[in-house]
């Protein structure tokens, strides 16, 4: 089975090819059958090799299909790369990715682009996979830019609307300025160990290199550029709230499960890298920090309900890599997988209480729901309780050992862990609340289809019971020797942590013992909601920073100096033309006396030369 | 005369019999498929006496004809020019009125004079074939005589074509005055054995390359042909831009190489000065014209420059070089041309010549293989890659490169710029959309299977050119 690894891939971008061919004139249901079922097919493969390959020695099994380019020493092919870490991805990427196209079969119904939606979003699974499968960098850059270009597609699905377009260019060109970091990295890896395999270069870079020296540290951070693009850190993280312009299926599997975790696979894949550079992972658990803070503030303020699921989005990732700073590699990815679930879950179910309110994002212009969508109520019960971390959902196992691992590192960060699990109690909660309970507002159509709600029940049990789901990862990732916190105070501690949230969020918005509107009336507090609402003000100052002085440099050269000069070429060749035109009058007596004018000429040249 | 030396004329000798028996066809009764299906026959009977004659090494028959492995070459590219153009001719003129049968005993008469122009090794066989093609393209060309415009350009070309052939006998007599030779390798031997050229060998050269640079068109003899081209039936022309200047130019280079005229560098700069003038001038005149027939007749003035440009590089880099340059680029050409006017042929009614650039609004939607098969062919024209042209294109370059012409390179590159933007405009009239439902074209199956097989050479010389560039190759050796 595990030979049939190259149909992983294969399958979606067939599903893809076939759609984009043909897909206007297909039927609806048979769209959604060739749209659906190519990733089904691909989950079920994924699933038999990962059963074969978990249950097999879990010896890490390369597969060559061909080679893709070869000039003088640069070989590349078609590989893939099969261990322990790329079976977590494909279950997460394949799993997620089928239930989310179920989903989106049902949400995407009454969408004239239908075939056009599963083609990009078969399209983004294919780049995905050869993303996560590929054993070399080239191969897997050509999946990096592959999803991408899907998510680019995705966020302006609905062009219609030139917002849509402005937040999908923006989504590209923030990636692309990480992308480029990354691709210099490639660069000067291969300049300087001669391969792009990735297992090779590990090897070569761990005997090569001195830890800490310039070489390793330079490739680390180029490396991280991408990985912060990618997965929307900071200070690159303004592109994610803009994306959620997309239909919310795409941003459940792209801007949540999948695509933005990218980053924190690439650092785990190339984690021997990492730690040959001390500062570099160091400023990754820094940057993780940092970035879930901010954007769990940002969260706490906003209005559109899925704008906040964004801010969490890139606050749970600051949790990844706040992980992989300090070195706890599987946790990281272990926090990536309960994620997928529960982020992906909280966004469907956002999807399905947006489409019964005819696409209506403003959390207060809801409320009540309880009632009247239970099922809606229900996944974001379970899915806001495995956000926040409590005891017994998936995400309490997986950030629960991240913020242990963090204590063991450093206390300081450790400390703005639990702040940011408190904060992300609140802003979880508050949006239960107001969304589903308080008062009452009429709802249009309050059924969904079987399409969208067995994907909801299936990752509500994903994210409940997600955690027991541990792939031992221990092949692939050095082990790290942890202190036993089993029921010491600073395990007692981050347990409780989300708790304090979630009173908090009681206190605000169900009990309203305090009101939140008076807290933010007054002026400092109010600006502080405002600068917080707007992303810490991150788009203002790329705007002053880049923006402007690009445009008036732009205006500067206005009339393009350079081209004048083809505009000048153009204008001499006209001339030349109409004088050249005047030869040909038509008339014999002038043709013949030519010729002969023309042999004088000649002979004249070739005596005098 | 032994048996070799008429396996080697065969060729010549099948041509000749076909027109006779067309003649004779024609006497008994008048069928224009007859005509054609007789002519088409001795064509590929020639083309397989080729076969045979090409086992054999280089064979002297008679002292007028010369037959080895380049003048079989060339043999095959005319005889299979030739072909192409009577199967377009065929679709073109049998809807048309009048008496159309001996159009292919003039075809065949005008291939006569061609093949014995690229095997010709002496004075003589040079004059003869050349006004055997000539003549036989002043009756073509003018062949609808009813119409005005043909005739217009019939008698135009005949004229100049007198002027032009004075010139010519001038020259040869020139020589002849000095070098008392009227073979080729006569010449050469008188060449080699002074140091310094006399003015009158080198004025009587310089009025041959009068004669040559006409049927060629290069400037300042050029001005006939847009008038020519635009009044010949799109077949004919076909014919006149393909056979008749691949023969001559075959011939040039014949002779320059066994006469060692490469060695007088006199020469070689009046040839830089035509190149240049001719490229520039073609493609300046072509930017902004109209009638595709025109724009065709001013490319191929450029095309004969680019050509003349290997041809001169050949004088620094080795005569092997410029037969297998020049010879690769003929060759393209030859495809490209004949499918470009095939094309125009195909569109052409009985009523209008398909020459305007309007008749080609909106191709693509009311014939799009046709379309897609024009544009393939002016995308060679302009040299892009995956096509023959190119291939030919990159042999002018790296000649040009390796004989270091710079002046001449630069002018190269100025007029694949140039030419880009008149083909590219083609293009860009054929893929506007216009209203109207698609018209069902007429049946001609014989120039659709023709215009495929061309494509599909097209391709495959460009994306393969190994094969053909071994054949030409070892063509080249021959003329070591």
């Amino acid at each position: 089975m595990i030979e049939l690894l190259g149909w992983v891939p294969l399958f979606p971008f067939l599903g893809f090819l076939i759609l984009i061919l043909a897909g206007e004139r297909l039927s609806k249901p048979l769209i959604a059958w060739v749209g659906v079922g190519s990733v089904a097919a691909s989950a079920l493969l994924a699933a038999l090799i990962g059963a074969e390959f978990l249950n097999g020695t879990m010896q890490p099994y390369r597969l060559v299909l061909g080679v893709w380019m070869e000039v003088d020493d640069l070989s590349i092919p078609f590989g893939f790369y099969l261990d322990a870490l790329t079976v977590t991805m494909l279950f997460v990427v394949t799993g997620v990715g089928f239930l989310i196209h179920v989903y989106a079969a049902g949400f995407m119904d009454d969408d004239p682009g239908y075939a056009r939606f599963f083609a990009y979003i078969n399209l983004f699974v294919s780049a995905m996979l050869v993303l996560v499968l590929a054993d070399n960098l080239v191969l897997l850059y050509l999946g990096w830019e592959g999803v991408g270009l899907g998510s680019y597609l995705l966020i302006g699905f609905w062009y219609e609307d030139p917002n849509n377009g402005y937040a999908a260019r923006k989504a590209f060109v923030m990636t692309r300025v990480g992308d480029t970091a990354l691709l210099v990295g490639l660069f000067l890896l291969f300049t300087q160990l001669h391969t792009f395999d990735i297992q090779l270069l590990m090897l070569r870079a761990t005997s090569q290199w001195t830890s800490g020296s310039l070489l390793p540290v330079a490739a680390a951070a180029l490396l991280l550029g991408g990985a912060l693009g990618k997965s929307a850190q900071l200070p690159l993280q303004s592109w994610l709230p803009d994306a959620m312009a997309g239909p919310t299926p795409v941003s459940a599997l792209i801007h949540a499960a999948t695509m933005v975790t990218a980053g924190v696979y690439l650092i785990a894949r190339t984690h021997a890298l990492f730690i040959m550079a001390p500062s570099v992972q160091f400023a990754v658990a820094g940057i993780g920090a940092t970035t879930l803070l901010m954007a769990g503030c940002s969260a706490l303020v906003q209005t559109d309900i899925k704008r906040i699921l964004a801010y969490s989005t890139i606050s749970q990732i600051g949790y990844m890599f706040l992980a992989l700073g300090v070195g706890a590699w599987s946790s990281a990815i272990f926090h990536l997988l309960t994620h997928a679930f529960f982020k992906a879950l909280l966004f469907l179910a956002a999807g399905a209480v947006i489409f019964c309110f005819h696409h209506e994002h403003n959390i207060f212009k809801m409320g009540g729901l309880r009632k009247a969508m239970p099922l809606a109520f229900w996944s974001f019960m379970i899915g806001s309780a495995a956000l926040s971390a409590l005891p017994f959902t998936s995400g309490f196992y997986s950030k629960h050992e991240i913020l242990l691992a963090v204590f063991d590192a450093s206390p300081g960060l450790w400390a703005a862990g639990c702040l940011g699990a408190i904060i992300t109690g609140i802003y979880s909660f508050r949006l239960i609340f107001v969304v589903f309970f308080g008062r009452k507002c009429p709802v249009t159509k309050a059924r969904v289809g079987w399409q969208m709600s067995v994907p909801l029940i299936l990752l509500g049990a994903l994210a409940l019971l997600g955690g027991t789901l541990k792939i031992p990862l221990d092949s692939v990732f050095p082990v790290l020797f942890n202190h036993d916190h089993t029921f010491d105070l600073v395990s007692v501690v981050t347990a409780l942590a989300p708790f304090v949230g979630l009173l908090i969020a009681v206190l605000f918005y169900l009990t309203h013992t305090f009101s939140a509107q008076r807290l933010a009336g007054s002026g400092l507090a109010n600006q502080m909601r405002i600068f917080c609402f707007n992303g810490w003000g991150i788009d203002a100052l790329y705007g002053a920073l880049v923006v402007r002085p690009f445009k008036s440099i732009a205006k500067l050269n206005k009339n393009d100096a350079v081209d004048g000069i083809y505009v000048a070429i153009a204008l001499l060749s006209r001339v030349g033309c109409s004088r050249v035109s005047a030869s040909q009058t038509g008339r014999i007596r002038w043709y013949a006396s030519s010729v002969a004018l023309g042999a004088v000429v000649i002979i004249a040249i070739g005596w005098l030369s | 005369m032994n048996s070799n030396q008429l396996i080697a004329l065969a060729p010549i000798i099948t041509i000749a019999v076909t027109a006779v028996a067309v003649m004779l066809g024609i006497a008994v009764r008048r069928n224009f498929i007859l005509s054609c299906g007789i002519a088409a026959v001795g064509i590929v009977i020639a083309l397989s006496t080729l076969g045979i004659a090409s086992r054999e090494s280089a064979v002297r028959a008679t002292l007028l004809i010369l037959v080895d492995a380049y003048s079989l070459f060339y043999m095959a590219l005319l005889l299979s020019g030739g072909l192409a153009v009577l199967g377009f001719c065929y679709d073109y003129f049998k809807e048309r009125e009048g008496e159309n049968e001996e159009l292919p005993l003039l075809l065949l008469t005008a291939l006569l004079g061609g093949l014995v122009l690229v095997g010709s090794s002496h004075f003589a066989s040079f004059f003869i074939g050349l006004e055997i093609l000539s003549i036989s393209l002043f009756v073509l060309i003018g062949y609808p005589l009813n119409q005005s415009r043909p005739l217009e350009a019939a008698i135009k070309y005949l004229v100049l074509s007198g002027v032009s052939s004075a010139f010519l006998l001038m020259g040869m007599a020139l020589i002849y005055s000095q070098c008392g030779e009227l073979h080729f390798s006569g010449i050469g031997g008188y060449m080699t054995s002074r140091d310094n050229i006399s003015a009158m060998v080198l004025s009587g050269t310089l009025l041959i390359m009068v004669g040559l640079g006409f049927k060629l068109s290069l400037v300042p003899f050029h001005l006939w042909t847009p008038d020519v081209y635009e009044g010949a039936p799109a077949p004919v022309t076909a014919f006149i831009a393909t056979v008749s200047k691949g023969a001559v130019f075959a011939l040039l280079l014949r002779y320059f190489i066994t006469t060692y005229s490469y060695d007088y560098t006199p020469l070689l700069t009046v040839f830089s000065v035509i190149a240049g003038l001719s490229i520039l001038g073609g493609n300046l005149l072509a930017l902004l014209q109209t009638n595709v027939k025109r724009l065709l007749a001013y490319s191929s003035i450029a095309h004969m420059g680019y050509l003349l440009v290997a041809f001169i590089a050949g004088g620094r880099i080795s005569s092997m070089w410029v037969v297998e340059s020049v010879s690769f680029y003929l060759l393209a050409y030859f495809i490209t041309t004949i499918g470009a006017f095939g094309v125009v042929s195909v569109l052409s009614t009985p009523q209008t010549e398909a020459d305007d650039i309007s008749c080609y609004r909106g191709l693509f939607w009311r014939r799009p293989w046709l379309a897609a098969t024009f544009t393939l062919m002016l995308l060679s024209l302009a040299g892009i890659p995956l096509t023959a042209g190119f291939i030919g294109k990159f042999y002018i370059f790296t000649s040009a490169a390796d004989g270091r012409l710079w002046g001449l390179l630069l002018a190269v590159i100025v007029g694949s710029g140039l030419g880009l933007y008149y083909y590219l405009r083609i293009i860009v009239v054929m893929s506007m959309n216009v209203d109207g439902a698609a018209i069902k074209p007429p049946q001609d199956w014989v120039s659709t299977a023709i215009l495929a097989v061309l494509t599909m050479l097209l391709v495959w010389f460009g994306i393969y050119p190994g094969l053909l560039v071994n054949v030409i190759q070892s063509v080249s050796y021959a003329m070591e």
